[in-house]
């Protein structure tokens, strides 16, 4: 069997196939189908040879296999230090292996390649500031997971995610009308305690335009209106567009290129169409790397740049901060040891660490504030990162890469833990769910809405 | 007036009080019931597995697991069933509290009814968790019945009513939907305040002076809305309020006591402590319903 009804090289494009997909159990069938799924050696060699950047192959080239790396990789500690887990290894003896070999791979051979690429590395980038030639083992394997992709060999919850980014343009079943109604609901349900609060739909020439991550609709809407709740108290004029809301991007760690472009696409025509001064995302770390720092070339802007200034949502409230849009009650601050992670995807990819700690400084009383070691852009990914979250599979693999940050945030002896990153509050979560530390973890909305120093005039009058 | 029932359940005995009132009033007042089950949160946002709500175990949630949920829900409440001609049952995925409230929203409901469980289990509780009712009843349009205990004095049909006020804005709304309610069910109607005197140090004469205060006050407030509306009585008396609230209806041998829910806290920890509602709930006999809106009354 060349390929399968579920497991095959066509991206899933219609909701017919990704109802189907996603009936399979455990994607039990979609497996089985992978083990007899042939592999296009001329294709695969042919896109190799379109896609291949001189620098990645200088990278394969010029790797002195002198295993500096190692250490980096958190992967590699948490797992006994496996030379298997050794970055420039992992790399090696599956991309290097496709290049050397011409795309003339088995079946067996993908598998192994999909197991590498989607349960030991999470792309956090980490390795790529340790080696001596600055190999980036999380870009090639972002590129290594494309190759794959095209060839059908994705886990089972990628390909689905990214199918839905393409049939729902949202990583969830969450269509237009949803995110509408939802952006009306949350406004019903906190007007009341925040009067003339609102959730503006496609306002055009707003100073802002906000974007999000289709979790938040679809389970967390109080995310919405914890962003509507601090952008009424700011005083800003804002929007959110009600096509091109949604800036994650599953597709990039699915590997599936041109579902990653088509998404981007749609949010930069959403700020074209609606024209805001500047476009701020949700405290969601991937989706900024998607939307802000790979999505410019994607889709092919010639100045790397997003169509307007479009910044991370801990620039925003930082910015809100400083400059007294949003006020602290001192009282109010935490007082409590806390800890901060920092999100590879925005740290590493952008540099948003200081910022960050800005942040804290407002909202944490001297002296509570403690860094986990490493920190900034050191920082161990969460454990979760690159799609491995959400891969049954990989399940195992994952809570033991939980390891390395329940370490980290035990040394710290902190309870509590800001996680302004979706992913990594979802794999903080699952820390706790599997190892019983006794922490607790937020984003950073809740708690700065809970230490606001409100003026009186917009709280509700009624009350005794 | 409840012509669309919420029944949010976990299926444990922690809520079969509640179903037992939802069906009950169902197959009284004519009513539909949602039977809603929420199994879990997605562990992950685009994953199937959830953590599901009874077992706290995580679950591949499928076609098949779906429906031996939905099996076991009809098992478990068959002999409601065999009854109610307007029954159905709802199963999802997602954080419990925002999907009741989604589809409370979706079927504009009439009435949100759910078991309470006081447990301490943080994480899950056999019964929806206290945190999952404190957000429920905060947010919903609807007034949200809760019975927590299967003993709870209810034996089909409402014939007195306890209102309990604290002459906030939220128990205005509370009182229309409890004189509604005492008026279609033709029911006594008992108008309550408690002068809440914990850790205050009053003395006798002017706790009496406070009592005339409030009684006066219930007077002016309530009275004049309840028309040609005779079967009522008002009392006032001091104490700590949740405690005078369930001593009270004991006495009166109440089938529903009906509260305003206005807490602005949403942290559960700190809610719990300050809720006089969940104090209520977790020590009455009866169902207690809690109104946040004016909207459903
Ligand atoms: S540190 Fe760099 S050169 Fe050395 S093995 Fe790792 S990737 Fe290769
Ligand atoms: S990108 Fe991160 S996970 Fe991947 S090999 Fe490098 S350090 Fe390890
Ligand atoms: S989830 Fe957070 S920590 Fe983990 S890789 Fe992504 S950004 Fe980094």
């Amino acid at each position: 069997m060349p390929e399968g009804i579920l497991c095959n090289k066509t991206p899933i494009k219609t909701d017919e196939q990704l109802k189907l997909t996603l009936s399979d159990s455990r994607g039990t069938k979609y497996y089985a189908e992978m083990l007899e799924l042939e592999v296009d050696s001329d294709a695969l060699w042919a896109l190799v040879q379109k896609t291949l950047k001189s620098r990645t192959k200088t990278w394969l080239e010029i790797c002195a296999h002198c295993g500096l790396c190692a250490e980096s990789c958190f992967l590699y500690q948490v797992n006994g230090r496996t030379p298997k887990q050794v970055p420039s290894y992992k790399i090696q003896s599956t991309l290097g292996q496709i290049v050397k070999k011409k795309g003339k791979v088995t079946n067996e051979f993908m598998r192994h390649c999909m197991d590498v690429a989607w349960s030991q590395c999470t792309c956090c980038n980490r390795c790529g500031m340790y080696c001596p030639h600055g190999i980036d083992m999380g870009v090639m394997f972002s590129y290594l997971r494309g190759l794959l992709y095209s060839q059908g060999f994705v886990p089972w919850e990628l390909k689905i995610g990214s199918g839905m980014h393409r049939v729902y343009r949202a990583q969830m079943d969450v269509t237009t009308e949803d995110w509408v109604e939802t952006c009306e609901w949350m406004a019903e349900e906190t007007e009341e305690e925040w009067p003339g609060l609102e959730i503006p739909v496609d306002k055009q020439d707003a100073d802002i335009m906000y974007t999000c991550n289709a979790r938040e609709p679809k389970h967390y809407p109080e995310d919405v209106a914890e962003a509507a709740i601090l952008f009424h108290v700011a005083g800003e004029n804002w929007t959110v567009p009600s096509e091109g809301w949604e800036q994650t991007s599953l597709s990039m760690f699915a590997g599936d290129w041109e579902c990653c472009k088509d998404n981007v696409q749609n949010v930069y025509d959403a700020i074209e169409r609606l024209n805001p001064k500047r476009a701020i995302g949700t405290e969601c770390g991937h989706a900024h790397r998607a939307t802000v720092i790979e999505g410019p070339y994607w889709t092919g802007r010639p100045d790397g740049l997003p169509p307007r200034p479009y910044i991370h949502y801990v620039e925003w409230l930082a910015e809100a901060l400083r400059t007294g849009k949003l006020k602290i009650d001192p009282a109010k601050r935490i007082k409590e040891p806390v800890t901060l992670q920092d999100s590879c995807n925005y740290v590493r990819n952008q540099g948003l660490k200081d910022i960050t700690r800005e942040i804290i400084s407002y909202i944490v009383e001297p002296g509570f504030f403690v860094e986990m070691s490493p920190n900034k852009e050191h920082n161990y990914c969460c454990g979760g990162g690159g799609g491995f979250n959400g891969i049954g599979m990989y399940r195992e693999q994952r809570n033991v890469a939980l390891r390395k940050k329940m370490d980290q945030i035990l040394d710290t002896g902190c309870k509590l833990v800001i996680a302004p990153c979706h992913n990594c509050w979802d794999a903080i979560r699952d820390l706790e769910e599997e190892y019983e530390i006794g922490i607790r973890w937020s984003f950073l909305k809740p708690l700065v809405i809970g230490m606001l120093d409100v003026p009186e005039h917009m709280l509700p009058k009624d009350e005794e | 007036m409840f012509k669309k029932i919420l029944l949010a359940t976990t299926g444990s005995p922690a809520s079969f009080g509640a179903a037992r009132v939802a069906f009950d009033m169902a197959k009284r007042y004519g009513s539909e019931v949602t039977i809603f089950h929420v199994l879990g949160v997605p562990t992950k946002a685009f994953s199937q597995v959830v953590n599901d709500v009874r077992t706290g175990e995580e679950v591949e949630v499928d076609a098949e697991y779906i429906s031996w949920v939905e099996e076991e829900l009809k098992t478990t409440y068959a002999k409601q069933f065999a009854g109610a001609e307007n029954a159905k049952i709802v199963i999802t995925t997602g954080a419990p509290h925002r999907e009741i409230l989604r589809e409370a929203r979706n079927q504009d409901s009439d009435l949100i009814v759910m078991g309470a469980s006081s447990g301490d289990n943080v994480k899950y509780h056999r019964g929806y968790p206290g945190s999952t009712l404190q957000k429920v009843a905060k947010a919903a349009r609807c007034p949200v019945l809760t019975v927590h205990r299967e003993s709870a004095s209810y034996w089909g049909g409402f014939s007195s009513i306890l209102f309990g006020t604290d002459f906030s804005k939220q128990a205005a709304s509370a009182f229309k939907f409890a004189l509604n309610t005492a008026r279609e069910l033709d029911c006594v109607l008992t108008i309550f305040h408690a002068l809440d005197i914990s850790g205050k140090v009053l003395d006798q004469t002017q706790i009496e002076e406070n009592l005339i205060v409030a009684r006066k006050r219930i007077r002016e407030t309530y009275v004049p809305l309840m028309g040609d509306f005779k079967n009522f009585d008002i009392e006032v008396w001091e104490g700590a309020p949740y405690v005078e609230i369930v001593k009270l209806a004991r006495e009166k041998q109440v089938d529903l006591i009906v509260m305003a829910h206005h807490t602005r806290e949403l942290d559960a920890e700190k809610a719990k402590i300050g809720s006089t509602v969940e104090q209520v709930i977790v020590r009455a006999n009866c169902p207690v319903v809690s109104v946040s809106k004016p909207d459903k009354v």
